[in-house]
């Protein structure tokens, strides 16, 4: 489903002629399966986000490739590569990123509108999956109306309603108290068995990350395979 | 993402910045209405000169004024009848009157009245072909009888009466019918340098028909209309040289005057219509139109600065939610139509207003100046009159409507580029 392989990114720092290169990924490969959830653990500024950007497309990498369903995503325009997202990934954001004028109703009908299917299949779809998420009682309020866990299952449920067969998440639960962070995991979990969607987990937190089948460990540029635990 | 989602997602970021977007619609609203009045002036004095030209005017009458010779120029009187003739046979021509008028002092009496008249030879059978009105009776069959001006009658006076009008009083001139009745037209050569003294002739003729009025009410119609083979009656007895011709050309209508004048002129023939007239006026007012619509497009273009101002900050505001829109998966493309859509709109609507608002002002000044002009003027409106100030034609419409819209898609261009090109990473960054 997902391969990574050689993965090498820096960022430039400083003015102009001063500049500093500051290697965030040192080559990094990872291979992830369909119906997977993966997690990728690391300390603050490990570069966690900078692999999920790469992996999504919103920026292009130094060295290296990244295949997704067979398809090197890094040869593709910018127009392909929104095209290529829409099929294929679902979103989620550490702090939801809703459309504050639009009801949780239609911030997870928003990608079916992009895609452009008519306005009866849309209605029925959306409103099956807010069932699904546990959202049907506030599907008319707005984001500011809701609590942080309706409004991350917004957001899980706007990166399910295409059908996309993979979701990357990034921090999903890091604004969330660790009551609501575990009902999301157990909505990620069952939504993983049920769908067998394969999920990319991006966070700092152990708890989180046990969720997943297989977990990574970016440290110092590199991916280390971490089944141990480190002793708190 | 289909239509009508595109048309709900832009009428939703309308409305959650009203005042912001309303004042910008002002703003269009007041550049296009100010280029729509401003022009109308234009189409509206336009107007006003043209129906005063066409009601003024005989409008489907063509005279011709002479012809470019080999050496010399030809007056009418010297076109020869073949010519004439040939002029006939035009396409869309109903008749070609050549008129002709002694060169003699006339005068008309009946019984102890008279008044100062002219004698105009025409070919009766032609005249009534072009469409010569009368007000009363008919036209002429036989040689001895003819047809005489609107104002004859009025103008018939006995001597006392013409010394009461010198003192300025009212006089109403012969009452009752001249129809049927026996009038005398009395010819008198003009004196040379050494004559003495000219004899005057008189013939006597049958009224049949009275001309209707001349459609210039300042002008007196006392002509005596006569069969033309009087000309050479009246020459012979009178020793006269032949006198002033005109030949008039009448088209079937309006729209064919301007062919058959270009036709004569490729002849060489000295001519002149309508067509020629409301052409020359047609080339300046078209200019004046061009300068008033420039004018008003500076207005425009300031209005337009307006939208270019609100899609900024529009953009700038909505920098989180375009990047999420790019993430999830909105093509680029997608994200400028959806700007452009709204500047377009801001554009269309203010138009919309702009239309309106200019009719509104259009009727309103159509109405209100004239009493204005007329009463500090201290005079009413002359009756056969109407000032038009301004009109919009449907032209003038789609002009505005295509500055004021295109303007506007012009002025959201950048902003809607600058939204394309938001980094998808940078604008997730930023907090709610
Ligand atoms: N646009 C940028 N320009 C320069 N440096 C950057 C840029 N983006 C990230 N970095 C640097 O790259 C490193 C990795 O950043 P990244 O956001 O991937 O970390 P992270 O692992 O997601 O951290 P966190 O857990 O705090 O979210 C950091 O040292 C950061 O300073
Ligand atoms: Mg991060």
């Amino acid at each position: 489903m997902i391969k990574i392989n050689g993965l090498q990114h820096h960022f430039k720092i400083g003015k102009k002629g001063n500049e500093r290169h500051v290697p965030v990924l040192k080559g990094v490969t990872l291979e992830v399966g369909k119906g997977e959830i993966v997690a990728i653990l690391g300390k603050s500024g490990s570069g966690k986000s900078t692999l999920l950007h790469i992996l999504a497309g919103f920026m292009s990498p130094e060295a290296g490739s990244v295949m997704v369903n067979g398809q090197e995503t890094a040869v593709l325009r910018e127009s392909e590569q929104a095209s290529f997202r829409l099929a294929n990934f679902g979103f989620i954001f550490q702090n939801f990123q809703l459309m504050p004028g639009l009801s949780a109703f239609e911030n997870v009908e928003l990608p079916l509108k992009i895609q452009g299917m008519n306005e009866a299949e849309r209605k029925m779809k959306v409103q099956k999956l807010l069932e699904k998420v546990g959202l049907e009682e506030v599907a008319g309020h707005y984001p500011n109306e809701l609590s942080g866990g309706q409004q991350q299952r917004v957001s899980i449920a706007r990166a399910l309603i295409t059908d996309a067969p993979i979701v990357l998440a990034d921090e999903p639960t890091g604004s969330l108290d660790s009551e609501t962070e575990k009902e999301i995991l157990l909505l990620i979990k069952s939504l993983n068995k049920k769908l067998g969607l394969t999920f990319v987990i991006i966070t700092h937190d152990e708890e989180v990350a046990a969720v997943a089948d297989r977990q990574y460990r970016l440290h110092d540029g590199e991916l280390v395979k971490g089944e141990q635990r480190y002793a708190v | 993402m289909q239509f009508k989602d595109q048309i709900d997602f832009i009428r939703q970021h309308m409305k959650r910045n009203k005042l912001r977007v309303a004042t910008t619609i002002l703003a269009a609203t007041m550049g296009c209405a100010f280029l729509i009045v401003l022009a109308s002036i234009g189409f509206g004095l336009h107007q006003t000169i043209t129906n005063d030209v066409l009601d003024n005017n005989l409008v489907t009458e063509i005279e011709v004024a002479g012809k470019s010779g080999e050496e010399t120029d030809l007056a009418p009187s010297e076109i020869p009848d073949g010519e004439v003739q040939k002029m006939r046979e035009m396409d869309h021509v109903v008749a070609v009157v050549e008129r002709t008028q002694p060169d003699a002092d006339t005068q008309v009496a009946i019984g102890e009245r008279s008044a100062y008249s002219r004698v105009v030879l025409s070919s009766m059978e032609e005249e009534q072909k072009s469409g010569f009105g009368l007000s009363e009776g008919k036209m002429p069959a036989a040689a001895d009888e003819i047809v005489i001006g609107y104002h004859m009658a009025s103008q018939l006076l006995t001597e006392a009466e013409q010394e009461k009008q010198a003192n300025g009083e009212e006089v109403t001139g012969f009452s009752g019918s001249l129809i049927g009745q026996t009038i005398e037209v009395q010819l008198t050569p003009y004196m040379n340098e050494g004559d003495e003294k000219t004899e005057m002739s008189s013939w006597e003729f049958v009224v049949t028909g009275i001309a209707k009025e001349p459609t210039k009410d300042w002008m007196t119609d006392t002509s005596v209309y006569a069969d033309s083979s009087w000309g050479t009656v009246f020459n012979e007895e009178l020793g006269l040289q032949p006198g002033y011709e005109n030949i008039l050309v009448y088209a079937d209508e309006l729209q064919n005057v301007g062919g058959i004048t270009n036709a004569l002129k490729e002849d060489g023939y000295y001519v002149y219509s309508v067509t020629e007239e409301l052409g020359k006026m047609n080339v300046f007012f078209n200019a004046l139109k061009a300068g008033l619509i420039f004018v008003g497009t500076i207005a425009v273009l300031i209005a337009s600065i307006g939208i270019f101002n609100t899609m900024t900050m529009a953009v700038t505001e909505r920098t989180r939610e375009i990047g999420v829109m790019k993430a999830i998966g909105a093509q680029p493309k997608l994200i400028r139509k959806l700007f452009l859509m709204e500047s377009a709109a801001i554009g269309l609507i203010g138009t919309a207003l702009a239309v309106a608002i200019s009719y509104g002002i259009s009727m309103l000044s159509n109405w209100l100046i004239p009493i204005i002009v007329m009463s500090s003027l201290g005079e009413e409106q002359p009756e056969n009159f109407t000032l038009v100030i301004s009109t919009i034609p449907w032209q003038l419409v789609v002009i505005a409507s295509a500055i004021s819209i295109g303007v506007a898609m012009v002025s959201g261009w950048r902003p809607a580029r600058k939204a394309t090109q938001i980094d998808i990473i940078q604008a997730l960054r930023q907090e709610m």
